[in-house]
């Protein structure tokens, strides 16, 4: 669908250039005041909408304090506007940044919780600022609200209330449209989409979703502030209202109707929610009540919003035309010379989950070039070691050492960032994103190309992503997967996603990679394709460790092997001894042990 | 004995919250969706028991099955609408469709009955119980009797019989259950079913002291909210002491400064809570998203 849905925004882009021009006519020469003043509000709500779907639609975090920073940002502006008599250049700068300000001090403590409080504790705070504004008399005017607050002058020349506010606030729309789109597009939109599908696999690239999320929610908040600004001038008033929970419930709304993650759904869901009640107003009382009913049946039967509905049919009445090949290219030499004796050494590692000790004291080595195999019964703690090497998991005792630098208690993303990859038993892929993209967001990310700045200069556009792209589909030959490169992940079979894991973990150029059963449920031919890739890396300086139960698979390639029972080491030497081995005979077979050291 | 009395009605008004609350970790539990629905819920049971008691003139203890029959089968109707079309989507979508379930049923009341505010019968006739030197309102202490008796109730039902097995199975593993038999869709609709019958009877005992309108729901569901929040989100019996909490927060600061500053006191309380206790204050094993 990947390749539909871009075909059918394409095909869109006329369709809504029309109607742009269709509605800034009707405006210009038709309108009435009314009318005029209800394509005032629906701008608003669109810029609202806009800083909305950064962090619900691309960030996927449900935050209910968009409502609150909409109201945050008119009391700023009524309150600076009215008492203190600050004119627009100051008071819509700072109904931004008062926005972005409270929400990068409350995301400290709320964007760490999980999705359910995240929504609560977001919620909270539109409450406490709403009895903050009605009990508050002396500034914000108590319940009654402010009265009087300017229009929007600038440099003593006033904006008149009509058609001249109603271009200036559309002007805002497609600015802050503008900017959103240059920002999260191409690589920066995928990486939000593997943050929202696979937090793992977000992580594993050296991703931090922690910052992703906390830049979307200031920004949505910022365009919220700016929303509620504009509103106040627009409105004149600035009332408790505007803090109220409806604020929020619209702005979700039409989010969910429009479309989560177009800035041109934001902009249709504003229209169409601005415009149900008046096209139900014939109804009288009951008005409200088909709104309800509309927002039900759009939330039932458009998944994707109205914009993903208009896409869907873009893509049809368009033939699929593919998307132009992807020239395949070899990644630049690295700058440093690849690792030839890195060291990662893991000693007295322990972790505990509740009553069950899964490690109990581990002590290994792994040299770059070497392969070593980790093997053991099922709950012997093979995973956890490689969660805690990883960071997906924090060790209670023991240190992990990466050329003698400590690196245990480091973030998942901070040690995919230092050189270890990892490929998950479950595995971590978005099942949306095609394998190409897959790869080549790892590729950007580890040459750094991520940052916001590059983002905010440069756009995340298709130039920027293109080097990217072509060694990824290098890559992606060179392990002889080249012609899956336009498939989605969701659609591959078992064994072919695990070898775009590999591929993955490839493209960040590790200096270890650490594999959670790459065998399992291959057929025998593909077993044989990743044991010669595995090989052949190892051969490049590439130290692997392999977490496998095949040991037919195992004992030709490793070099090494750990066995683990119960959480302890209870062998380890070359393949040959290790099969000899009674302990590690008895820890399979299920006899008595010999009392382990 | 101001302060005893002042106890009698936080308690009421915690075990109200807890019918509520408890509605809402029961559906929680079997499908992983917040119902926001659920406040609503309490408005429409209340609205039920003003309608029955307008045309059947018995004694409110006898209108309470009938309320709580009636918000049942609406469960199941609400549950076909607004859960099952969505049950593939991401929990924002069921999040959102119970909003507009709510925006739907607070507007039809409103039409129906217009925005003033109605009140229910008494469960066992009004006034005060005088108790030697102590006087009660006898709906407070109605209120505790029939909220405790649902709730153990609900205890009985979901630990004691099959069908409550078939329930506690389907919110721990819905695959599973389905393997092992359990009719799965059924359960969820049951769920449902449950949760609006608490919330209804939490509507009728409301409705005759605190009155109901068509936006009182409002208010509920962040306190349902907020009370499993605290409870440790899925905990039956951490809803229940979190609902009781908010109840004797809401009742003790209202005394002594306003309900303003006690539901502002209670915000700033709970976002502290969050921030120290991310599981909860009684301890869902809940990780912090890495």
């Amino acid at each position: 669908m990947k390749r539909g849905s871009d075909a059918g925004r394409g095909a869109l882009a006329p369709l809504l250039a029309a109607g742009a021009l269709g509605l800034a006519l009707y405006a210009l020469l038709f309108a009435s005041p009314y009318a005029i003043r209800l394509l005032t509000l629906a701008g608003i709500d669109a810029l609202l909408v806009i800083g909305y779907q950064l962090i619900f639609g691309h960030a996927g975090a449900l935050s209910l304090a968009q409502g609150a920073f909409f109201g945050l940002g008119a009391y700023v502006t009524g309150i600076l506007g009215s008492a203190a008599g600050l004119g627009f250049l100051v008071t819509f700068p700072l109904s931004l940044l008062l926005p972005a300000a409270l929400a990068a001090l409350v995301a400290v403590p709320t964007l760490r919780l999980q999705s359910h409080y995240f929504a609560l504790a977001t919620l909270g705070i539109g409450q406490v600022l709403l009895l903050g504004a009605r009990n508050w008399d002396a500034v914000t005017g108590g319940a009654n609200g402010l009265a009087g607050v300017p229009g929007v002058i600038v440099l003593g020349i006033a904006v008149p209330a009509g058609l001249p506010l109603l271009a200036l606030i559309w002007a805002m729309v497609a600015l802050g449209g503008a900017l959103a789109r240059h920002v999260v597009r191409g690589p920066l939109e995928l990486a939000f989409l593997l943050l929202r599908e696979s937090p793992l696999g977000a992580a594993a690239i050296g991703l931090d979703g922690g910052r992703l999320r906390l830049l979307a929610f200031v920004a949505s908040a910022s365009y919220a502030g700016a929303a509620g600004a504009l509103g106040a001038h627009a409105l004149r008033v600035v009332s408790p209202d505007v803090l109220g929970f409806p604020v929020m419930v619209t702005c979700l709304a039409m989010t969910v109707i429009g479309g989560r993650l177009r800035v041109a759904g934001a902009v249709l869901g504003a229209l169409l929610l601005v415009s149900i009640p008046e096209w139900t107003r014939f109804l009288e009382g009951a008005y409200l009540l088909a709104y309800g009913l509309a927002l039900l049946a759009i939330i039932i039967l458009m998944p994707e919003g109205v914009i993903g509905v208009l896409e869907r049919a873009g893509a049809v009445s368009r033939s699929e035309r593919p998307l132009p090949p992807v020239r395949s290219r070899p990644p630049p030499q690295p700058a440093k010379a690849a690792c030839s004796e890195c060291r990662l050494d893991i000693r007295g590692l322990a972790k505990r989950y509740g009553g069950v000790e899964a490690l109990a004291g581990v002590d290994l080595a792994l040299k770059s070039g070497e392969i070593l195999g980790l093997i053991g019964p099922n709950g012997s703690g093979k995973t956890t070691l490689v969660n805690l090497v990883t960071g997906v998991d924090a060790a209670d005792a023991g240190a992990i050492l990466l050329d003698g630098a400590a690196i245990a208690g480091l973030p998942a993303h901070g040690i995919a960032r230092r050189g270890i990859a990892r490929s998950f038993q479950a595995g971590a892929l978005s099942p949306s994103m095609s394998v190409l993209d897959t790869v080549a967001l790892a590729r950007q990310a580890a040459e750094r190309r991520l940052t916001l700045g590059r983002a905010l200069v440069a756009g995340h556009g298709r130039r920027a992503f293109e080097a990217a792209r072509g060694e990824a589909m290098h890559l992606l030959e060179s392990m002889k997967i080249g012609d899956i490169a336009d498939r989605r992940c969701g659609e591959l079979a078992a064994g072919l996603r695990r070898r775009v894991e590999i591929a993955r973990a490839l493209a960040l150029r590790p200096r270890f990679l650490l594999l959670d059963e790459p065998a399992a449920g291959l057929v025998t031919e593909e077993r044989r394709r990743v044991a010669d890739d595995l090989a052949a890396l190892a051969s490049e300086g590439l130290g692997l460790l392999v977490v496998e139960h095949d040991m037919p698979f195992l004992m030709p390639l490793a070099h090494r092997i750990v066995c683990l029972d119960r959480g302890r080491v209870i062998a380890s030497g070359t393949p040959a001894e290790i099969a000899r081995d009674p302990r590690v005979v008895a820890a399979y077979l299920g006899t008595a042990a010999p009392a382990a050291g | 004995m101001l302060a005893l009395q002042l106890l009698v009605n936080a308690v009421a008004l915690g075990a109200a919250y807890a019918l509520v609350a408890l509605g809402f970790v029961l559906v929680l539990n079997a499908t992983g969706a917040v119902n926001f629905a659920q406040g609503d819920m309490v408005m429409a049971g209340g609205y039920a028991a003003v309608v029955l008691a307008g045309s059947l003139p018995v004694p409110g203890l006898v209108l309470l099955p009938l309320v709580l029959l009636l918000t049942a089968a609406f469960g199941v109707v609400f549950s076909l609408i607004a859960y099952f079309p969505l049950r593939a989507r991401p929990p924002a979508a069921v999040f959102i469709s119970t909003i507009a379930t709510g925006i739907i049923l607070q507007n039809g009341a409103n039409l129906l009955f217009g925005a003033e505010p109605r009140a229910a019968p008494a469960l066992l006739g009004g006034g005060i119980l005088r108790l030697g030197a102590f006087v009660l309102p006898r709906q407070s202490l109605a209120i505790i009797a029939v909220a405790a008796v649902l709730g153990l109730a609900q205890h009985w039902l979901l630990r004691r019989t099959q069908f409550g097995r078939a329930l506690r199975a389907t919110a721990q593993d819905r695959e599973m259950a389905r393997a092992v038999g359990v009719r799965v869709d059924r359960m969820i609709a049951a769920s449902f079913a449950l949760a609006t019958t608490l919330a209804g009877a939490a509507g009728f005992l409301l409705a005759n002291q605190f009155f109901v309108t068509p936006t009182s729901g409002s208010d509920l569901i962040l306190k349902a909210y907020i009370a499993v929040t605290i409870g440790g989100w899925g905990s039956l019996a951490g809803a229940v002491l979190g609902a009781m909490l908010i109840a004797l927060f809401e009742v003790g600061v209202s005394a002594v400064l306003s309900y303003e500053a006690a539901m502002a006191a209670l915000y700033a309380v709970l976002l502290a809570l969050l921030w120290l206790r991310p599981q909860g204050l009684i301890g869902e094993a809940a990780r912090a998203r890495a």
